[in-house]
């Protein structure tokens, strides 16, 4: 069995159009922030990204990001934040820019840049979980 | 005097006031005033995408004059054809917009 085609052309919702991750990620960007905060990051253009998670058990249990009101960044961060929970953190590390940006088609090569900070933002939260995992495992 | 418009409502706006008014008299050298940048929201980005006869028109005069043309971005990607303009027609919001027009600013900023 396939999944369903979740593109404009069909009916399978949510759809993972740029437009409808926008309108998703900006309610999820209001969202108050998870108990694991990574670093919040910058690129050259001003744009902003932190992401939060919940994590339990190795696993990745909610996502949330703020960042700045840039729409491309929010579909991005928007579609990690739908794909990674239940993935286990030693998965999800494989994730690249080069991933995202092919996952989320329709976006111009100009805005394509906001794929670069919005993984470096997220993989901010895993180091920050693995820290916090290593401190754990050498507290007990 | 140099002029910036944002064509911001939709019905005739683009097939006439764009169409039949600025764009001739530009193409003509008689607008009367320097158009240093275009802005678009909503179905006025249609305009924008590759092959739209106006647009091509447009896309012209604007790379021949140094005119910016910039679609709104959530706009286009609600219609799905931010990845579709015209070569070099970035998409972007009002902090794209005054960075893009910062080295040129229009003395009158003009909402059609």
């Amino acid at each position: 069995m396939t999944a369903p085609c979740r593109k404009a052309c069909c009916s399978a919702t949510p759809r993972l159009t740029v437009s409808e991750l926008v309108e998703r990620g900006f309610r999820r960007n209001r969202a108050a922030p998870l108990p694991l905060q990574g670093d919040e990051l910058s690129d050259a253009e001003g744009n902003t990204a932190r992401f939060s998670l919940a994590i339990a058990a190795e696993r990745i249990v909610d996502a949330n990001f703020r960042v700045s009101s840039c729409a491309t960044l929010i579909a991005y961060c928007e579609f990690i934040a739908e794909l990674v929970p239940g993935a286990r953190l030693n998965i999800v590390t494989a994730l690249t820019a080069a991933d995202l940006v092919e996952s989320v088609p329709g976006v111009p090569a100009l805005k394509r840049p906001r794929a670069v900070l919005a993984l470096a933002a997220f993989r901010a939260a895993l180091a920050k979980a693995n820290e916090r995992r290593t401190q754990t495992e050498v507290e007990s | 005097m140099k002029v910036a418009y944002i064509f911001a409502t939709q019905r005739h706006n683009v097939s006439y006031v764009l169409a039949k008014m600025i764009l001739p008299q530009l193409e003509e050298n008689r607008h009367g005033a320097d158009v240093v940048g275009m802005f678009f929201f909503e179905d006025n980005n249609y305009v924008l995408v590759d092959g739209n006869p106006i647009g091509a028109r447009l896309h012209k005069v604007a790379k021949d004059k140094g005119i910016l043309l910039m679609g709104c971005d959530q706009c286009c990607y609600e219609r799905e054809i931010a990845d579709k303009l015209f070569p070099g027609v970035p998409i972007g919001c009002f902090p794209d917009l005054y960075k893009a027009l910062s080295g040129n600013m229009p003395d009158q900023v003009i909402t059609l």
